[in-house]
């Protein structure tokens, strides 16, 4: 595929005096891409410049080697999307809906009726298809989004926030739903979400936004990979002074919820042991951090702070 | 919860162009519209818009006055600009106000379709309930007049074609005014509640204004009183007019094309996807 799924050269995007996007960078490969940071990091306005409905104020950007903002209606029989907010039709019925959904995006009405049916029956809504939209509780409402964006059957699907007000048990389902459909094949997902957890074990690659910079993007192994070991450390005592202990030693130590982490040098434990012995602090705990999509976030936001747009 | 892949046809989809994937939002608005509100007042459109032109069609045959202008009775009635408002408010209120507020803008705004396809199609499902309020119960007057000998083949086909002329007239410049108004708001009962405002209060004040300040040009600021104008013009009643109807047509014409792009330019500043 020329061009990867989704490339984007030095790609702003300012809202009068807001900078929502600066200078990003970044070329995708087909697969489950998580668009991941907090809220206002620009994963929105990402999203609106992928389906065409902005333009950036400078840079390019290519859609499955298309551009947007010159070809939005190609790109859009390509790409299905499920919003964050609510936006159905409650007058409708679940298979009504996502039918005309379909007619919409360009299927014939005997084609997009059909896979009404089936994508309905996917998400779990068999049962309550006829039900007006109206009735549905918020986890149907999402699941019912969710089919009208797969519904054509489109190459790359940009779910913004899709287990957004959802109760532990619907967020479990619907990430299953979006793992089941990943795991399909020949489908792409941009699954934008500010819950890092969302994006564990689901997602192959991953874009890291904060305050409209980029901060990382890429395959997540690799990004995980690419910062050194840390070590995790318990202790009974007082970390600060265990931490300043250890940074006479060369070694910083950096604080996560009740346990301290290091990177140690050549991995050697000797510094971690020579400052419990000259603090008097009993080590509870010590070995290898199991990094995750959030502790990279974590740490590269406190290696490059973002700075806040004027 | 049943976890199944769905199962795609093998044949590769033939998508439909823009002109289908348009009809298909128009479909949907006509039958969104198609309410027990729309069909009673349309109910009501018709019988009244009959039984005057009946009526007052077998009283001009019997004292011998029976005329073209005969037909032109229920545009000098109030029910008839009444009624036609009524149509507009529930057909045309929500066109725009509705997607706006529950947001489903979104989802068309994020499909293959531009979005003067999108308004164009919220035009003409509004339009085609406007055609069907303002020409229909006119022709079907006529086609009873016909089919009960109350008047000439010629006379009864002249009557058609200016109540068809005008009926187009009156439903461009209401369909343009609906979406316009129902661009403003996210609440139809407010734009529907506007459409009587805003017309009502043009027929009250605009002569008003006119007979204050002795300029006859303010009367062209009422669409009914423009809509009269070029009715009378048409079914031949003889002047003088309220307006020019020459100048009274265009202005509904062009306000109503006018009317219509504005609707099309607020959509477009729609915050379609983010909060």
């Amino acid at each position: 595929m020329a061009g990867g799924l989704l490339r984007a050269d030095a790609v702003t995007k300012r809202f009068e005096t807001i900078e929502a996007l600066s200078t990003l960078s970044v070329e995708l490969q087909p697969g489950t891409i998580g668009l991941v940071g907090p809220n206002g990091s620009g994963k929105t306005t990402f999203l609106r410049l992928l389906l065409g409905l902005l333009s950036p104020t400078s840079g390019t950007l290519t859609v499955l080697g298309r551009s947007p903002q010159r070809d939005p209606l190609v790109v859009r029989e390509l790409v299905g999307y499920m919003p964050e907010h609510d936006c159905l039709m409650p007058d409708l019925s679940g298979v009504g809906f996502v039918a005309y959904m379909g007619r919409v995006s360009g299927l014939p009405r005997e084609m997009a009726m059909s896979r009404a049916h089936e994508v309905l029956e996917f998400v779990g809504l068999k049962e309550q298809r006829y039900r007006k939209i109206r009735e549905y509780s918020v986890g149907m409402r999402q699941r019912v989004k969710l089919a009208q964006a797969i519904v054509h059957d489109p190459p790359l699907c940009l779910l913004d926030e899709p287990t957004s007000g959802l109760d532990p048990e619907g967020r479990e389902e619907m990430l299953g739903l979006i793992g089941a459909l990943s795991r399909l094949g020949g489908r792409s997902f941009v699954l934008s979400t500010h819950l890092l957890p969302d994006t564990e074990g689901l997602v192959d690659q991953v874009l890291l936004l904060n305050a409209g910079k980029l901060l990382a993007a890429g395959p997540v192994q690799a990004l995980l990979s690419t910062h050194d070991p840390e070590t995790v450390i318990r202790i009974r005592g007082d970390t600060a002074t265990f931490g300043a202990a250890l940074a006479r030693r060369g070694v910083t130590a950096r604080s996560h919820e009740s346990e301290l982490r290091v990177v140690l040098p050549s991995g050697d434990s000797g510094p971690v042991f020579e400052a419990a012995n000259e603090t008097q602090t009993q080590i509870r705990y010590l070995g290898p951090s199991v990094r995750t999509i959030e502790d990279l976030f974590l740490s590269l936001v406190e290696e490059r702070p973002a700075v806040a747009s004027p | 919860m049943s976890i199944s892949a769905p199962r795609y046809g093998a044949a590769p989809v033939v998508r439909t162009g823009r002109t289908t994937r348009t009809l298909a939002i128009v479909r949907r608005e006509i039958v969104r519209r198609s309410g027990v509100g729309t069909i009673v007042v349309l109910a009501l459109t018709y019988l009244a818009i009959t039984l005057i032109l009946v009526i007052n069609t077998e009283f001009a045959s019997v004292t011998g006055q029976l005329s073209l202008t005969t037909f032109e009775t229920p545009y000098s009635s109030p029910i008839w600009p009444f009624l036609m408002l009524i149509v507009a408010a529930t057909a045309g209120a929500g066109s725009l106000a509705e997607d706006v507020g529950n947001r489903s803008i979104t989802l068309y705004l994020s499909r293959p379709i531009r979005l003067i396809d999108y308004v164009a199609a919220k035009a003409a499902g509004t339009g085609t309930w406007l055609v069907v309020a303002a020409v229909g119960p006119g022709l079907v007057g006529l086609a009873i007049i016909g089919i009960l000998g109350l008047a000439p083949t010629s006379l009864v086909l002249t009557g058609a074609g200016a109540f068809l002329a005008s009926g187009l007239l009156a439903a461009v410049f209401f369909t343009g005014l609906a979406l316009a108004l129902s661009s403003l708001t996210t609440r139809s009962l407010y734009a529907g509640v506007s459409i009587f405002g805003v017309v009502l209060s043009l027929e009250i004040i605009a002569p008003l204004v006119s007979g204050l300040t002795g300029n006859t040009s303010v009367a062209y600021l009422s669409p009914i009183t423009d809509l009269l104008s070029v009715a009378q013009s048409l079914f031949g009643v003889s002047g003088p007019f309220a307006t020019n109807p020459a100048a009274s047509a265009a202005i509904l014409g062009v306000g109503g094309v006018l009317l219509a792009i504005f609707a099309g330019w607020r959509t477009s500043r729609v915050e379609v996807v983010g909060e």
